[in-house]
């Protein structure tokens, strides 16, 4: 039965919610399109929380079934006119969640890494840098921590892992057997991978997510989120490079880290070295040159096609699915947004009673509770339409930052989930080394998560204090 | 999840009987058959290419009645249909020619000398399934617990 249930709950909720008489729902005067949009954040919910299908596969029935449903070019019967019948959406609007400026932003950063990965930039770079923290454990860990972090800022964290996972392998298999270090080091990798990926945009797709709800007068660009990101990132690594040499001490007492290579000094090399460093500087000089991130991020993709640095077989190899699940959320945020859903149904629920700071703490801690247990990016999907929406109506958040200071609490809460093996593909990786037990996981993962959001929301505080949002 | 079948053949049930238990961890991710001729596991891979199931790994003995257990390698490594398959070649009397042939013709990625030993039998079983589960693209997060985790990060970065 529970088995079956995966699959019947998500067609059979979605089903009675579409057969309801619109008099049912507690929102008033809700539309046929309103209520389509209800049905499939249900479907979408159910899909991502259960996962009978991938979860890419559950964005890409989004956008289809948003086009057969809630579209000016549907199916017939769902275009009958009626006085309920609402706002439909523009087909070319569904459409272009495809190509959405943040996918683009992505596919930028995809091209930079395998760029990178391909001319072995990464695990160059790698070598250098773990150079200076000498042999002994601790700062050994500390090493490979700040590296893990700053290549998951560009590079996916799920890629990061694999790599500094590889090159940390013939060590552990030298550590003796009950060496509580052995555990330390096999997770400062995914902490790392996880706390880094939120110092960019491009860092992990979440953070791409809420970029999109960041318009108008509450802009974010590119630079202005590593001011404040990668400060958090150093601060948050530092906190659990500490908890970790506390809880996991090596009895080692030296460590060699091998990784062979030399830097790469073909003419082709040399443009993926250039073209890394340029893209990141257009990045991080915001709009001086007058393009903006989105236009940016094109660049390399231009550059490495042209120089068929990255060619028709390595373009096979980018990881659509990633594309297309941050593709799906954009199309559910845009049904609830242009139906009107959203506003509505944040109206019709008395949010205006409670307390701000309440709905900013249970707003993050919802998400960080759900990032523990399903897909990050999927957990960003389903809420931030929704927050956005709650941020843009509730004007007594505005003392407290408003719209932008609830997005980023939970932007942030998203990362922050990594208590378990199945909360982000890092720390299934790093569980299946076969070095760590679930509970040294939690432990780890749960202090951090809740030490994180903490700091979230200091952050947010000293950036409303300092008038930045 | 797609079924993934492993096949042993071996023309003593025996050591079949032995190979099997070796494997037997691996045994709830993956589908272990066994064949005690060549004749019989062309037959099964027929009909499991005809179910659609996949045959992630052969581990064949050499010296086996009718046709040997190198013939049998090469013969796959000829097929489109089952060049995937990696191939462990188990035995203790494959004469000098018989191993260069194998290397050569069969493409065999693992040559095993009888006695083996249990754990490195799996361990390698263990790694060629990984390289397996990459390569053909399928969610290496279903079958995690059983793969083999240093080969899976050197893959898939």
């Amino acid at each position: 039965m529970k088995t079956y249930s995966k699959y019947l709950l998500p067609i059979l909720a979605p089903l009675i919610i579409l057969l309801m008489p619109l008099s049912w729902f507690p929102i008033d005067q809700l539309t046929i399109a309103e209520q389509r949009i209800i049905a499939l954040f249900v479907l979408a919910a159910l899909c991502w929380v259960l996962e009978p299908i991938p979860i890419y596969a559950t964005s890409v029935l989004i956008i289809v079934l948003e086009l057969l449903l809630v579209s000016d070019k549907g199916l017939w019967f769902t275009k009958i006119p009626s006085p309920d019948l609402g706002t439909l959406l523009s087909y070319k609007d569904i459409m272009a969640t495809f190509s959405s400026p943040i996918i683009m932003l992505f596919l930028g950063g995809f091209f930079l890494a395998m760029a990178a990965t391909k001319y072995r930039l990464d695990v160059n770079l790698a070598r250098v840098l773990l150079k200076p923290f000498g042999q002994q454990p601790k700062f050994v860990m500390l090493g490979l921590m700040v590296i893990t972090a700053t290549f998951s800022m560009f590079m996916s964290n799920t890629a990061t892992t694999a790599m500094m996972l590889a090159i940390l392998t013939p060590v552990l298999a030298v550590f003796a057997k009950d060496d509580l270090g052995k555990v330390g080091f096999a997770l400062a990798i995914p902490v790392a991978a996880n706390v880094g990926g939120i110092g960019t945009p491009i860092g992990t797709p979440p953070n791409a997510i809420a970029l999109k709800y960041l318009v108008g007068d509450n802009l974010i660009t590119f630079g202005e989120w590593m001011a404040f990101g990668v400060p958090f990132v150093i601060i948050l690594l530092f906190i659990s490079w500490l908890l970790l040499s506390y809880l996991f001490p090596a009895e080692t007492d030296k460590i060699n880290l091998e990784i062979k290579g030399r830097f790469l000094k073909t003419p082709q090399a040399i443009i993926v070295y250039v073209t890394f460093t340029l893209t990141i500087l257009l990045w991080l000089m915001g709009g001086i040159h007058g393009m903006n991130a989105y236009v940016v991020a094109l660049i390399p993709v231009a550059i490495f096609s042209v120089t068929k640095i990255i060619t028709k077989e390595d373009l096979k190899k980018i990881s659509w699915d990633v594309l297309w699940l941050v593709s799906g959320g954009i199309a559910l945020g845009l049904g609830l947004e242009k139906t009107g859903l959203a506003a509505n149904a944040v109206a019709a629920i008395p949010f205006g009673e409670f307390s701000p700071l309440v709905i900013i703490a249970g707003a993050s801690l919802l998400c960080l509770l759900m990032a523990n247990f399903m897909s990050h990016t999927a957990t960003a999907n389903l809420l931030m339409p929704i927050v956005a929406a709650l941020g843009m109506s509730m004007h007594s958040l505005l003392p407290y930052g408003g719209q932008v200071a609830l997005i980023l609490c939970v932007t942030f809460a998203a990362s922050l989930g990594m208590s378990l093996p199945i909360s982000t593909p890092p720390n299934a990786l790093a569980h299946a080394s076969g070095h760590i037990n679930t509970q040294q996981m939690a432990k780890v993962g749960v202090s951090i998560g809740i030490i994180g959001l903490l700091m979230t929301f200091a952050m947010v505080y000293v950036l409303q204090l300092i008038g930045f949002i | 999840m797609t079924t993934i079948n492993i096949i042993c053949v071996d023309d003593q049930r025996e050591v079949l009987s032995a190979v099997v238990r070796d494997l037997a961890p691996l045994a709830s991710y993956f589908n272990i058959e066994e064949c005690e001729s060549a004749g019989e596991c062309e037959e099964l891979l027929d009909e499991l290419d005809a179910n659609g199931e996949r045959v992630a790994l052969i581990i064949s003995d050499h010296v086996m009645p009718v046709k040997t257990g190198v013939q049998l390698l090469t013969d796959l490594a000829n097929e489109p249909r089952f060049r995937s398959i990696r191939k462990i070649l188990l035995t203790g009397l494959a004469t000098h020619a018989d191993t260069i042939k194998a290397v050569n013709q069969a493409h065999i990625d693992h040559y095993l000398e009888k006695a083996w030993d249990g754990a490195e039998l799996l361990q390698i079983s263990k790694q060629l399934l990984t390289e397996f589960v990459v390569e053909q693209g399928l969610d290496y997060q279903d079958y995690l617990s059983v793969l083999d985790a240093p080969t899976l990060y050197k893959l898939i970065q």
